[in-house]
Parts: structure tokens; C-alpha cells; sequence
């Protein structure tokens, strides 16, 4: 299951931890949608999501493409191990473009 | 491929020669009245006469249609595989990968020994193999939460390394996901112990593995597939064995463990 939590203000972070599959798709898109409202970027944090498969990827990487065509840039931060060794594998940098992970 | 209509944009089929019997069957697909078979005997012969794998690609550029060949010599037997598909759907022109590159993904790992396509009895076997540890039925991402915990509880105790226990965790998960998604949202996920080997069985009475439902959005999340599953779990696992047909698909998944 993945728990969300967010550190409000002009470019908020949401601060995700568990684990992002199939599941994880409408609260994701839930909770970065409430949270673009009026924002200038949005920020993810993976630094506590212990699993991440194909499912949870795409919803990330359709969840990017989504806001960077509403205008509100999304970029990812602390990858944890788990989540970075699959991006990597996905080519995720490839899809989604290098302005996503600024670290 | 079940239940796909004759214009289907994509489709694999899997045929295998056998030099003792000196027949073609199929093992994904039908044996079509339009095959020209005395032509894949000839070639599957020849494939099997060099120990050589043969790759042929046939394309109709007016039409956009292609068809790509391979001939895999396994010791007596030659498996086929046969790739169709419109070139105007070759690509979504998104993020998700290409069917075409899909296909061939599969193609390659029959290829190089990786993948396994198994027949009825030979899945049979051997998805019988060993003892059971570990079985789940599952029907929701929150039984194969549930499995994925304690089949990783298992791996610990085999003494797999972090990477390894990680990487076959992920891949149940994504062999589980295709079955909730594609292979009638229900099925069994086994864990069985060989003497070199951990085997999970993920297994499903779906209609049959169709690449066609891999270009069309599920209903649930409204999320469309990447088309990734198949890859992950061909580059990270050690064997993969695959059943398909009208009653169902089975994958074993397998990682060594000496």
C-alpha cells in the first residue's frame, strides 16, 4: 500500500512511502492533483518506497507527461535503491526527460 | 492467438518441428489451412541440420505488413516463431513500448534459451516439479501484497542477496499484475522448491495470453499497460517457461539458488 504526506507551499512535496503498484494509482493521482492546484512545480519524494513495479512506473511516468502538458513541472527526488535500479532498467529518464530528476 | 480477430494489428504464434516424428504442431496458435508448411519444415530442418538460429523477415510495403520468422534449433526439435503485424500499429506513439519490440523481445529470449515455450504436458510436468511451499490464490492487488511478503520471506531464508530477492520479487509481482490485468483477473501463484531452483507457477483459466489487450487501457486506474512486465521478467529472472492457449496461460518463473 502507499502513504502519501505533504509538505505544503508554492512547490509542494509529497512524501511517499510502501509500496507503488497497481494499486497505488488513484491515490497518487489523487493527491498530486490536489496538490498542483495553484502550484508552480510539484515534488516527489521516493526516499521511503520500499517496492516499485511496471505499474507503479507507468502511473508515475504517465502522471509526468500529464502535468508537464498542464504546465506545472513535476520532478522526482531520493530515489531509494529499489525505486532507482527500476527507472533505470524502464529508461524512465528517457520517457519522462532529464528536468525531472534535477539531483 | 485465441480469440483474435483475423485482422488482428499483431499476432505470435509459436510452432514446433520435430525431427523424430517429422511434424509441425503448434504450441501458441492454430496450425492454419493457410500455412505453408511444407516450406517451415524444409527450413526448420535446415536449422536444426547447421544447430543454427535463422531469422526471416517478409514485408509488403504497399500494405505495411510484415512477418518475421525465427527457427530455433533445440537438439531434436526446432521451435518456430512466427511475429505478424501492421506497420501502421507499430508504434503508439507514446510511452509505451512498441508491440513489434515486444514480440521480438520474446522472440530472442526463446532465442537464447531464456524462455521456454512449453506445451500442455511439458507445462504439466513441469509445473509439478519439487514440493510446494507457499500457494495463493489470487484476486486483488491486496492478496498479491500478501504473497509478495511472504514469498520474500522465503527467498531470505534460501540465502538469495538483496538484488536477487529483489529482482524475482518484482518479477512475481509483474507475472501477478498481467494475470489481475489480462488473464481474467484471477488465478494461483505457487512456490515450489527444486534442488537447484526456486520456482514460482503464476497461473490463470483466462482466455489465453493476446498481445492485442497489451494496446488497450484497462478499465481499472484507467492505466494503460507499458508493456515492461515481459521484459523485466525475461532480463531478471534465470529460466522462464510459458504455457498459453484458450484455457489459460502459466508462466514458471525460476531463480537458481546454488
Amino acid at each position: 500500500m502507499l502513504r502519501t504526506s505533504i509538505a505544503q507551499g508554492p512547490a509542494p512535496t509529497i512524501y511517499l512511502a510502501g509500496e507503488m503498484d497497481l494499486d497505488c494509482a488513484d491515490t497518487l493521482r489523487e493527491v498530486v492533483t490536489e496538490a498542483a492546484r495553484g502550484a508552480q512545480m510539484i515534488a516527489l519524494d521516493f526516499g521511503d518506497v520500499a517496492f516499485i513495479d511496471s505499474s507503479g512506473t507507468g502511473i508515475f511516468v504517465r502522471l509526468c507527461l500529464d502535468l508537464k502538458s498542464q504546465g506545472t513541472p513535476l520532478v522526482a527526488r531520493n530515489l531509494s535503491p529499489a525505486v532507482r535500479g527500476v527507472f533505470e532498467m524502464l529508461r524512465v529518464r528517457d520517457l519522462v526527460g532529464d528536468d525531472v530528476f534535477p539531483d | 492467438m485465441p480469440d483474435q480477430p483475423q485482422d488482428a494489428p499483431v499476432s505470435l504464434q509459436v510452432f514446433r518441428y520435430s525431427a523424430d516424428s517429422d511434424r509441425l504442431e503448434a504450441i501458441i496458435g492454430d496450425v492454419g489451412a493457410d500455412l505453408p508448411r511444407e516450406d517451415l519444415i524444409a527450413r526448420a530442418r535446415e536449422s536444426l541440420e547447421h544447430e543454427t538460429f535463422m531469422c526471416y523477415t517478409v514485408s509488403e510495403p504497399d500494405t505495411l505488413v510484415a512477418d518475421e520468422l525465427c527457427f530455433v534449433p533445440q537438439g531434436d526439435r526446432c521451435d518456430v516463431i512466427s511475429i505478424s503485424t501492421s506497420g501502421w500499429q507499430r508504434h503508439h506513439g507514446d510511452h509505451r513500448r512498441s508491440l513489434v519490440e515486444i514480440l521480438n523481445n520474446l522472440a530472442a529470449a526463446v532465442a537464447c534459451g531464456k524462455l521456454r515455450i512449453l506445451d500442455r504436458e511439458e507445462v504439466r510436468d513441469q509445473a509439478a516439479a519439487g514440493a510446494e511451499v507457499l500457494h495463493f490464490d489470487i484476486a486483488t492487488t491486496a492478496d498479491l501484497q500478501q504473497a509478495r511478503d511472504a514469498v520474500d520471506e522465503v527467498l531470505r531464508e534460501a540465502g538469495l542477496d538483496d538484488i536477487n530477492q529483489q529482482r524475482t520479487i518484482l518479477c512475481i509481482s509483474e507475472a501477478a499484475t498481467n494475470m489481475l490485468l489480462h488473464g481474467g483477473g484471477r488465478g494461483e501463484m505457487t512456490l515450489r522448491r527444486l534442488d537447484d531452483r526456486i520456482r514460482v507457477v503464476v497461473a490463470d483459466q483466462g482466455s489465453g495470453l493476446s498481445f492485442l489487450n497489451w494496446i488497450e487501457p484497462p478499465a481499472k486506474g484507467g492505466q494503460a499497460s507499458m508493456g515492461y512486465g515481459y521484459k523485466i521478467i525475461l532480463d531478471y529472472l534465470d529460466a522462464v517457461g510459458l504455457h498459453t492457449g484458450p484455457s489459460g496461460t502459466t508462466l514458471l518463473l525460476d531463480r537458481m539458488t546454488d
